[in-house]
Order: structure tokens, then sequence, then C-alpha cells
């Protein structure tokens, strides 16, 4: 049985479970219980939306939605991203909790923060409305300006929060305004109806054209694209290293899922109409320009970091990038392949934040690549990990990050970039140096004082499932695959 | 028609120009005032385009409320002088200027290239303008996008909250 | 009987999870060393008996032995599947033969090392990730075992990561590790790319129906741009991980790992993948006859580049890696010049010499307590018998003497270059071949004849334990003897029809491809005069560089090399500093990345943190309104500026589009 309520089960989850959460943290000084309510929480998203994924979503769209009034889309592809979000909260919180405790005292508000911003992330993965994705993506931003400045007392969280919400605010004006251009243009907020104007010829061309390039502007600014990427290196290195991991995979997915929503309404629109072919090629282009400056520029920036986090940082505005290729495919399967790319980038940067985390001690020690040496003799479990999430992240087979890659690439050839795809194996290689670079570290250098850190349980279980997620999304790609049953 | 075109052209150019003096003005309760006009103006042109529930709102919540905020806040942290941060002519500034420039040209250029075809403002427009028109829209067809401002809302003031909060958990 | 296959991958998969997860718990070198090279010994016993019912009744075509379905969606349906055919056998037995004899060498050569049991794990992994390669029945699990036994290459080079290491801009054996790593990643995205172009040309990944579709077509596929584009970059990928210009230059470098992993993974197996890739789709190459050309011209400059650097160079195993650059040099001018049959064999025989050579080296250092400049050695041959004889067998097969392995399998090449390429790729070919003979004796006399030259304060250079000398004697027969399989017709026409063994065997496998050569370049016959003769010409020209050699390091003093050196210092230099092709690599790409990565990026995007310190603004104050007021005047404004820049530069798109 299918009905709306069914349907809307992980928003409303995700929703009410957030709020509940802050008013328990109000209610109870037991921290224990706002902790494991949040799984909690996070957990009935994820089961929930997976679900709603036995739903044909073909039948969904026939259904009458009276009570959303088409400004939400459920099943198919937002209910896998539901679950993309989900899990990325959870590797989230286990990791945070023992880091907040030993960095800082464990405050609770991270908690419900935390999944605040799952609830704009999942707003946007559902919007059928430019009104509910901008308000999903402020949602999601909000709470990253406040979680990015978490440990306010330090200083250089503060200065970096303080850029990310100057600069975010900047770029959700244009990102507003293009909003504003695509309803005049199609008289429709709805995206299933300017798609349906679009086809039918029924729309102002340039003011398409214009808000899609204002569009474009704002979500690649939150996506972290060239030029509009410098706020992230400083960002994701200055919030709390178990954060860290969470703004820039669950951010950028949710960002990317805000494009891919809005390519599949308005740039893959059937049509014969020569004009339109042309707005959409030339909005596919300068994505396709942005994605490649983005991988390149990411990546040399890596290439000289000396401190872990920060070259993870560099590095994540790379892999924006490599995912932007499959927006800038512009089909089903580049849409595919962002989601698996989402999910697998989940696994492998999560967990290799949280193994930063692990390492860092108080005042931001143990950051250096150099601090790194000789892991593999003091925690050889963690080195290990580390080397598989940094060869998931070059892209080397067994491993989920090579499908990834691997699903992104064919999409763009497939649809007429093959140079873009030329400049992503370049970006890959340079990648190497720096990926590599911290392996050879962990494992064939020698170190004085070898770093010998406490045990972390919670992060443990991050890292564990990281590496089963990025082993498992690589052996079995059909895994995840298999949740696209119905979509679109 | 002639009426609506002069209030518009009255309205946006004082717009514009009030919002060039927040930016520009040297002291910041000048920037206040002048901002303070802006929404003003504002409201104007959206009465020209006969939504008058939302000129209300703006003045009264932008207007009113929030700046009057400001002005406060200006005045409790005294802040005085800004010089110091202006440091007369700056590269960065020209650039600044230029590019600033140029994306109003721009913006401008390609706008007018596609002007909309029917400008002319419906005859229903003065109803829906109505905050009865409004309210029910928002609580029929905007339930969703109603109650996620909610949260967002709530999300931010948990953050402000969380930010200003006196007893800083100190690190151990 | 074939779906035996599955075992003989999993067999070392199994062997590495063993010793991965519990060898450190097992002190005893001697299970350790039985668990590793039972599991390679098994896996050959199991290849070799299918083999010999492949032979017995050749099956019609290739036998696929699925596993499991890796991806399925909507069209693109990669299955994990071993495909058992002439080719996949051969390199199998190969691997899995050579394989094990080293194996065993290793557990004499790392006998009290602190990291036993990871060896022999890493070892097994190489296996697998080998076994993967070449028994894949399509490009995708292909290229899994491609980059798997580059991980593992890299992490044996470093296996003794404290050791320091000389060479250019490399310090310490993890430097050698990055630079083989990343050198190869650069081939290994031209495998991608050309993996697919394949897809997307044929829709398809399978060896089996990529090869089938192609030949079907091949009137419209033959010298069409996209085989041109797929060919190459197939063979970029082959360059890397076969080590031919101008990816060669990580091969002598890897010699920085223990000697067993060198003759293992670094002479007798994983560089010649690429010779497998280009044989596995023969038919993709004979279509694209550009690439082919570029294939012979690559394969003998690399052969004579890298023949001609090993004739100065003093490190014992970097004269053996430069030999095997020029070696792979030569399988890969077979191929180019359509001899696919020549470029396999020579892998063969080269497996069995080249393999040889470097467990005797490794034997040689053991022995002389971890000495490898051959300047410091001499007179070995009293001391070290049997590493002396199997090296002088080894040294033949190379060299080119008549009725050595080696014998046959380098004239065939150089037979087949000029029947089909003419005197000039054969001439370059036979002068690499005289360096060859040159600086293979001249190592056997510097090494093992003359004075000695080494101090013995460490004790007396000393002859290898059994299991070190076991293989060696097993190698040395099979470098004498492995030729017989590949009798050319010309010198074995009366003993029977086609007394090429190697040949029949291995012709249904290229028998797709030959017929698309020979339908567009028609069958030149010359005559077996001819081939008899440049048959000699090639064996006097070793001969002349063996009696070269001979003549000036019998003399102790070496006057005549020394003089040499005087005369022609300049090229002297210029092969001892390999070209300079190290530094340029260094100076032109990675400094120049570096540099732009350190300065201009952070010249105009503000790149922060190079040196650790965040230099953001906000310095000393905790105050939020004292850091607002900081990033009033810092960088934020430079973000907003580049951010505003690409709107109008986007904008600017749409005005003059």
């Amino acid at each position: 049985m299918i009905n709306e309520f069914i349907l809307a089960l992980p928003l409303l989850l995700i929703a009410i479970g957030s709020i509940l959460v802050l008013m328990l943290d109000a209610a109870t000084r037991n921290k224990q219980i706002v902790y494991y309510t949040s799984i909690l929480v996070l957990l009935g998203l994820g089961i929930s939306a997976g679900y709603t994924l036995q739903f044909d979503v073909a039948i969904i769209a026939q259904a009458d939605k009276t009570i959303s009034a088409n400004t939400i889309f459920y099943g198919g592809m937002s209910a896998v991203f539901d679950i993309i979000f989900a899990m990325g909260g959870l590797l989230t919180l286990f990791a945070s909790r023992e880091y907040l405790q030993r960095n800082y005292k464990e405050i609770n508000e991270c908690y419900s923060l935390v999944l605040l911003a799952v609830v704009g992330m999942v707003v946007i993965a559902h919007s059928n409305s430019l009104i509910m994705l901008f308000l999903g993506v402020e949602l999601m931003s909000i709470v990253f300006y406040i979680l990015t400045g978490f440990f306010r007392n330090r200083e250089h969280a503060l200065e970096a929060a303080l850029k990310y919400f100057i600069l975010g605010s900047f770029a959700s004006g244009f990102l507003l305004y293009g909003i504003a251009l695509i309803y005049g243009s199609t008289g429709s907020l709805i995206l299933s109806d300017i798609s349906q104007q679009i086809a039918s010829g029924n729309y102002n061309s340039i003011y398409l054209s214009i808000g899609l390039g204002l569009m474009t502007v704002g979500l690649c600014f939150k996506v972290a694209a060239f030029p509009f990427h410098q706020w992230a290196p400083d960002v994701y290195y200055g919030s709390p290293t178990a954060i860290s991991g969470f703004l820039c995979t669950s951010g950028k997915a949710a960002a990317l899922v805000a494009l891919v929503v809005v390519a599949k309404n308005v740039l893959s629109v059937e049509t014969s109409n020569v004009n339109y072919l042309l707005e959409s090629t030339t909005a596919r282009n300068i994505l396709a320009g942005i994605s490649a400056c983005t991988m390149i520029i990411g990546n040399l920036s890596a290439l000289a970091q000396k401190n872990v986090k920060r070259m993870l940082a560099y590095s994540s505005v790379a892999h924006a990038g490599y995912i932007l290729m499959g927006i800038v495919a512009c089909s089903t399967e580049g849409f595919y392949a962002v989601a698996f790319y989402c999910a697998v980038y989940l696994f492998m940067q999560v967990g290799a934040f949280a193994i930063v985390g692990f390492i860092e001690f108080r005042d931001e020690g143990n950051m250096l690549i150099s601090d790194y040496a000789d892991l593999r003799t003091t925690h050889p479990a963690l080195a290990a990990a580390m080397a598989c999430f940094m060869l998931s992240l070059a892209g080397i087979p067994p491993f989920g990050g090579f499908f990834g890659k691997y699903f992104l690439f064919v999409a763009a050839i497939k649809s007429g970039y093959l140079w873009l795809t030329l400049i992503a194996v370049v970006a890959s290689i340079i990648s190497m140096y720096f990926y590599i670079g911290l392996i050879l570290t962990m494992y064939f250098k020698n170190n004085e004082n070898p770093i010998n850190v406490g045990k972390m349980q919670g992060t443990k279980l991050t890292v564990a499932l990281s590496i089963i997620g990025v082993i498992l999304l690589g052996i079995m790609p059909n895994v995840f695959y298999g949740l696209f049953n119905f979509t679109f | 028609m002639t009426l609506e075109i002069i209030s518009f052209v009255v309205f946006a150019l004082l717009a514009i120009a009030s919002a060039l003096l927040v930016i520009t003005a040297k002291h910041p309760v000048v920037s206040a005032m002048s901002m303070i006009f802006h929404f003003f103006m504002l409201a104007g042109l959206y009465l020209t385009l006969s939504a008058q529930f939302i000129a209300v709102m703006q003045v009264m919540v932008y207007a009113g409320a929030i700046m009057v905020l400001v002005v406060f806040a200006i005045m409790l942290l005294n802040l005085g002088d800004e010089g110091k941060l202006r440091s007369g002519f700056n590269f960065r500034k020209l650039v600044a200027w230029f590019l600033g420039g140029a994306l109003a040209v721009q913006i401008a250029v390609l706008l007018s290239n596609g002007a909309l075809s029917n400008t002319a403002i419906s005859e229903k427009a003065s109803e829906l303008g109505t905050a009865q028109v409004i309210g029910g829209e928002l609580f029929t067809n905007y339930i969703y996008p109603i109650e996620i401002v909610g949260i967002l809302l709530f999300a931010a003031i948990v953050g402000a909250i969380y930010m200003a909060k006196k007893n800083l958990p100190t690190e151990e | 009987m074939y779906d035996l296959v599955k075992f003989v991958p999993l067999l070392p998969l199994l062997g590495f999870l063993f010793l991965g997860l519990l060898g450190n718990k097992i002190k005893n070198e001697k299970i350790i060393g039985s668990i590793g090279c039972g599991t390679v010994g098994i896996a050959f016993v199991l290849l070799f008996s299918m083999f010999w019912n492949f032979i017995q009744a050749p099956p019609e075509s290739a036998v696929i032995v699925p596993i499991y379905n890796w991806i399925t969606i909507d069209d693109f349906n990669i299955q994990i599947a071993y495909q058992v055919d002439q080719l996949s056998l051969l390199f199998g037995m190969i691997i899995t033969g050579v394989g094990f004899l080293i194996h065993v060498y290793s557990i004499g050569y790392m006998h009290g090392d602190r990291s036993f049991f990871r060896f022999f794990s890493y070892l097994n992994l190489f296996i697998f990730m080998m076994l993967n390669l070449v028994l894949a029945n399509n490009f995708l699990v292909t290229f899994l075992g491609w980059e798997g036994v580059g991980l593992c290459s890299y992490l044996l080079i470093g296996f003794w990561y404290d050791k320091k290491f000389q060479g250019t801009r490399l310090t310490w054996t993890g430097d050698a590790a990055n630079k083989a790593f990343i050198t190869n990643r650069v081939g290994d995205y031209g495998f991608l790319i050309g993996m697919f172009l394949v897809f997307i040309t044929f829709g398809t990944l399978e060896y089996t129906s990529v090869n089938q579709a192609a030949s079907n077509a091949y009137m419209s596929y033959y010298g069409s741009g996209i085989m041109t584009a797929i060919t190459i970059m197939f063979f970029l990928g082959c360059t890397g991980k076969s080590a031919q210009l101008p990816l060669a230059i990580w091969l002598p470098d890897a010699m920085a790992g223990p000697t067993s992993v060198s003759a293992l993974i670094h002479a007798a197996t994983m560089v010649t993948s690429g010779i497998f890739l280009i044989a596995r789709n023969s038919v993709l190459f004979a279509l694209a006859p550009d690439t082919m050309t570029v294939v012979l011209v690559v394969g003998i400059i690399t052969a004579f580049t890298a023949a001609s650097v090993g004739l100065v160079q003093n490190d014992l195993k970097k004269v053996l890696a430069y030999s095997t650059v020029s070696q792979l040099g030569f399988m890969f001018a077979a191929l180019g010049a359509g001899a696919f049959t020549a470029g396999v064999f020579h892998v063969m025989t080269h497996a069995f010499f080249k393999g040889l050579l470097f467990l005797a080296a490794g034997a040689i250092i053991h022995g002389m307590h971890d000495e490898q400049n051959i300047k410091k050695m001499g007179g070995l041959k009293s001391y070290m018998p049997k590493t002396y004889f199997t090296f002088l067998i080894a040294t033949f097969a190379i060299s080119g003497i008549p009725f050595f392995s080696g014998f046959f399998s380098k004239d065939e090449i150089l037979w087949s270059v000029y029947a089909n390429n003419g005197i000039l790729p054969w001439a370059i070919l036979a002068i690499s071949a005289l360096f060859t003979a040159f600086y293979m004796f001249r190592l056997l006399y510097l090494v093992f004849f003359g004075k000695e030259r080494f101090n013995c304060e460490h004790g007396k250079p000393h002859e290898a334990p059994a299991t070190m000398t076991i293989p060696l004697i097993i190698l040395a027969f099979l470098s004498a003897f492995g030729g017989f399989l590949g009798i050319p017709d010309v010198l074995g026409s009366w003993a029977s029809e086609s007394p090429n063994l190697i040949h029949n065997y291995l012709s249904p496998i290229f028998a797709d491809a030959n017929r698309v050569l020979h339908s567009h370049a028609g069958h030149s016959s010359h005559s077996s005069i001819l081939e008899l003769g440049l048959m000699l010409v090639s064996v006097l020209l070793a001969v002349f560089g063996i009696y070269k050699a001979k003549q000036y390091y019998s003399d102790p003093a070496w006057t005549s090399p020394r003089k040499l050196v005087r005369n022609y210092n300049g090229i002297y230099r210029m092969l001892l500093s390999k070209y300079k092709l190290d530094e340029f690599y260094f100076a032109v790409v990675v400094d120049t990345l570096l540099n732009f990565s350190k300065n201009f990026l952070w010249k105009i995007f503000d790149v922060k943190g190079i040196d650790g310190v965040v230099n953001g603004t906000a310095k000393g104050t905790l105050a939020f309104a004292d850091v607002a007021r900081k990033i009033q005047s810092g960088i934020v404004q430079n973000y907003a500026l580049l951010m505003t820049a690409g709107i109008v530069a986007i904008l600017c798109i749409y005005i003059f589009i």
C-alpha cells in the first residue's frame, strides 16, 4: 500500500526526530540518552527510506499528492540519497562523540545540529520545488556555519565560520536570483512543471539561461567547485575533525543532489527545440569547465600540503570536480554515477577524517604528514585502514573509489566529454602523489617517537564501517546499484 | 501606466542609491539609516506590484524590528570611526568595483535582451497580494516549505544561542 | 576439469590472508615458508594438469569459468570469470612455475628477516593479482590484477624501508617504491582510457567478444582512428608496466627491493604483463598498423638505449635491470613486427634466464654480505661454484649462444623484424644484442674472474644454502634447454613438418590477428639461406661482444676500458647518467608541478598552510569582534572577488554565445 504518509516518512522522521533530540537535551542531563536517540533517529531515516525504495517512482508520480502539493519528490533517487545522508550522519556521530569528549567538553548541541543538517539535506534530495530546494540548502548551510565554528574558542575555527557565513550568504543571493529568473521564465517553481513548460517551448530562453547560470554559481559554491571553492579548505580545516568529514561528504553530496535535481528537470528535458539544446549544452559546457578547473586546481593545491587534514580538505575540492562530471554527462547513467561516488566518497573521506581525528591530540598536534611516519608499528590496523582509504581515494581497484571514478568516466565519455575525462585522468595521476605519499610515510618511514594514542571505540566503529563500505562497494557494486530499481 | 513607470523609476533609483550609501558611508549609523531607507524604497517597489502584504511586512519586520536591533547593536558596541579599515586607494577595491560594475552591466544587458513579452500586471494581482490569500496559500500548497522554514529558524536560533552562550566550556 | 582454474588464484589469496593475519603468531620460518611456497606450487600443479589436458584435446574455443557477477547494470555486465586458453595457461604456468622456484629461493634468501611472514604474504598476494591479470576473461578483471601487481610491487620494493638507496633524487627505498608506483599509474590511466574506448566501441569488455567483433568487421575497423586510439592507450599502459620508454625510468630504481622480488616481479612476471596485454588483444593491434609501428619503434629504441646504458653500470642489479628493460624492448619489437608468437616465446625464455640471473645475483649479494658493486667483487668462481655455473648458463642464454634458450627466441625476433620491417630495425636490434653479450660477459668476468677486490672483514664469500641453489639449478636447466620448444623451421625442418612447438601451440590464439595482418600486408617470403645467414651474423656479433669483454676485463688493470672512457668521456658520462632521463622528468614534470602548487597557486589563490601553519588573518585574539575586524582586511574579500570574477566569466559566455 502506498500512501503519502508512508512515502514522506523519512522526511517526517528526521524532521521531528531532530527537534525531539533538542528537546531531550533540554529536558535531561543524561548525555547518553541524547546520543542514542540521535542514532535511533538516523537509523529510522535510513530504514524508512529503504522501505520507500520498493515503490515504483512511476506509480508514486501518479499518486494523489494533496498534502505536499507537488513540492516533494518521493522515492527513487531521493530515497537513495536519504540512505547516504543517514549513513553519513551515523558515521559522524560515532566518530564525534569521543573526539568531542577528548578535545572539548562533550556538547549535545553537536548531535542535534548534525541531525538538523541532515534534515536540510533530506529536504534537498526530496525537493520537487525550487522553494524547497532553496530552503533545504539554507537550512543545511546555517547548521554548517555553526558546526564550523563549533570550537568557538579556537581562533581559526571562528575565522573559518565567519568566512563561510559571509561567502555563503553571498552565494545564496545568486542562488535565489537564479531561482527567481527561472520562475520568471517558466512561471512555475515546481520542477516537474518547469520541465513541462520547457518541453512545450513555453518559456523565456534568456531568463532560463541566466537563471540556470546563477543557480549553477550558487550550487557550485556549496559543492566547493572552482572558482567558488576557496572557503572549503579553511572550513574543513577549521571545523572539528570529526565534523569536517561530514561537511565535505554529506554536505557535498547534498549540494550535488541539488544539482542533480535541477539538471534532471531543467537540463535534460526531451524536446526538439533547437534553442533549448543550445542552452542546455552551454550550461553543461560551463559545468564541464568548472569541473575540469576544480579537479586540477584542487589536486595541485593539495600537492604541496604538509598537513594531513589540509591535504584531505584540498583533495575534497578535487573530488567535487570528479563528481561534477556526472552532472555534466546529464544522463541517467551520470546521475547514478554521482550517487555511487557520493556513497563511496562518504565512506572513504569520513573514514580518513575519523582517523585524523583519532590521531590528533589537543592543540591540533599530530597533524603533519611526517607525524604519521611508522604508524604501522604502533597502530597497524589504523595504518592499514588509512592505506585502504588513500588507495580508494586515489581510485585503485578493488576499492570502491575505483568504480566511482569508472562510472563517472564512462558516463562522461558516453555523453561526448572525452576531453573532460582526459583531464580527470591527468588530475588523478597528480593526486596519486600525495595519497601514496601518505602511505609511504606510514609504511616506509622511521619515526623516533611514533604516534601512540589511546583507545577510541566509537571512532573504530566509524573506521570499521567505512572500510566495509569502501571494500563492499568495490567488490560488489551491485549492492548499491541494486537500489536503483525504479529511479526516475 | 505612466504613474507606474514613474513611481518604479523613483523607487528603484532611490533604492540603488541608498544601497550604495550603505556600503560607502564612513559612519556605521549612516549605513544603518540608509539601509532603513533602502527597505522603505523596496516596500514602495512591492506596492507598485500590488503586493501590499509584503510591503507592509517589509516595513514592519525589516525597517522596524531588525534595523532597530542593528542600530542598538551599533550603539552598544560603540563602533565609532571605522577609518582605519579604509586605507584609501587599494588595488583590491579597484578590482572589486570593476567586477561589481561588470556584473551589473552584464545582467542588465542580458535581461534587456530577453525582456519578458507579457509585463502587464495581472488584474488579479491586487487580490493575490492580500494577507488572506497568502495565508491560504502558505497553509495549503506551501505547507511543507513553511514547516521547513520553521525548522530553519529553529536551527538558526539554536546556533545563535550556542554562539552567544556565556559559559564557554573550556578546554580541559 | 577446467573448473579447477577457480582454485588457482584462490590458493595464493588464502595464503596471503592466512600469512597476513596469523603470520606474526607463527614464529617458525619453515611453516611460513612452506605455506607460502605450497599455495603457489599447488597452483602450478593445477595449471600444469589443465595444460596437459588441454594439449591432449584442445577445446574449440577458450573455456570461460565464471566465478560471480561483479556488476550488472542495464547493458553493462561484468563477470569475474577466468578464461582458460593457450595464452593464459602458458602465462599462468610461467608465473606459478618460476614463482614457485623464487618462493623456495626466498626461504633461504630472507632467512632471519624480521618480517619474514609479511614478505611471503606479499609475495602470495602478488601471485594472486598476477594470476587475475592473465586468467581474466575481461579487461576489468585484468585491470584489477594490473593495479594489484603494481601495489604489491610498491609494497615489496619498499620492503626494506629503512635501507638507504642511491638514485636520482631518491635517498631510500621508499622513494624508489613511490617512483615506481607513480610512474606506473601514468600508464595505468592509459589502460583505463583504452578500456573505456573499447567499451564504447564494442559495448562489452570480454576479450572473446571484443576480439570476435573486431575480427568479424575487420574491413571497417582496419586502420581506423578509434582502433589506433584504443591500442595507443593500451600501449601507454604497457610502457608503464613493462618499463618501456618514455616510462622506463622506474625499473632500475625498483632494484631497491629484495633480490628475489626483483627476480619475480621485475624480471620474470609483472614486467611482461604488457606483452601479455598486447598478445591478448592481438587482433586490435593488428587492426591498427600505426600503433604497430609505434610499438616496434619504441621497442627498438628501448632495447638499444637500455642496452647501451647497461654497458657502463657498476651495480650488479642495475646492470640486470637495464638488461631487463632492453630485453622487454626486444619483445615489444617482436610484437610490433607482428610476430606475436616470438614475443611470447621470448617472455618464457626470458623468465627462465633473467629469473636465474637475478637469483644468482641475489646469491652473490648474499654471499658477499650485501655488496652490490661489481668493481668490488672478482674471483668469486672458487667460492661459489654452483652460482657461477648457473650464472654462466644464463649468460650464455641471454647472449644468444646457439642452442641455449635465448638464442632461439631472440633469433626468431630478429628474423621476423627483418622479414617485416627491413634491415635498419634489424641492425639496431642486432647491435643491442651485441651490447647485451658484452655487458653480460663484462659482468661475468668482473664478478667471477680476476683478482679478489673485496675485503674480507665480514668473512669470506660463501656459497648459498640449498634452498637457494636448487632453484638456481632447475632454472639453469630450463635456460639451457627451454629453447628447444621453439626451434625455427629453418633449423628443424629435417626432423618434422613443423618443429616449432610453441608456434603450433599458440597459433590458434593469433590466427585472427595473423589473418588481418596478412590480408593487408601480403605475405612476403624470404629464402631460408638469408635467414641462416642473418642468424650467423647475429651469433658472430654475440661472439664478438664476448671476445671484447674477455679481452677488456681479463686484464686486471682494465687498461683498454679505461682508455675508452678517457677518449670518449662525453659518451661515457651520458651513458653513466642514463641519458639524464630521470633529471629530465624531475625538472620538467615533478618540479614544475610542485613549484606551481607552492608558488603560483599560493600567490594567486592564497593556498595557505604549506608549511603546516595557518596563515589566516586572525592571530592572538579570541574576541569575536576582533576576528571580524581582522577578516575585514583579510583574504575573505579576495575569495569574494574570485567568486565574482567567476560569475562575470560565466555571464560573459552567455553574452557572447
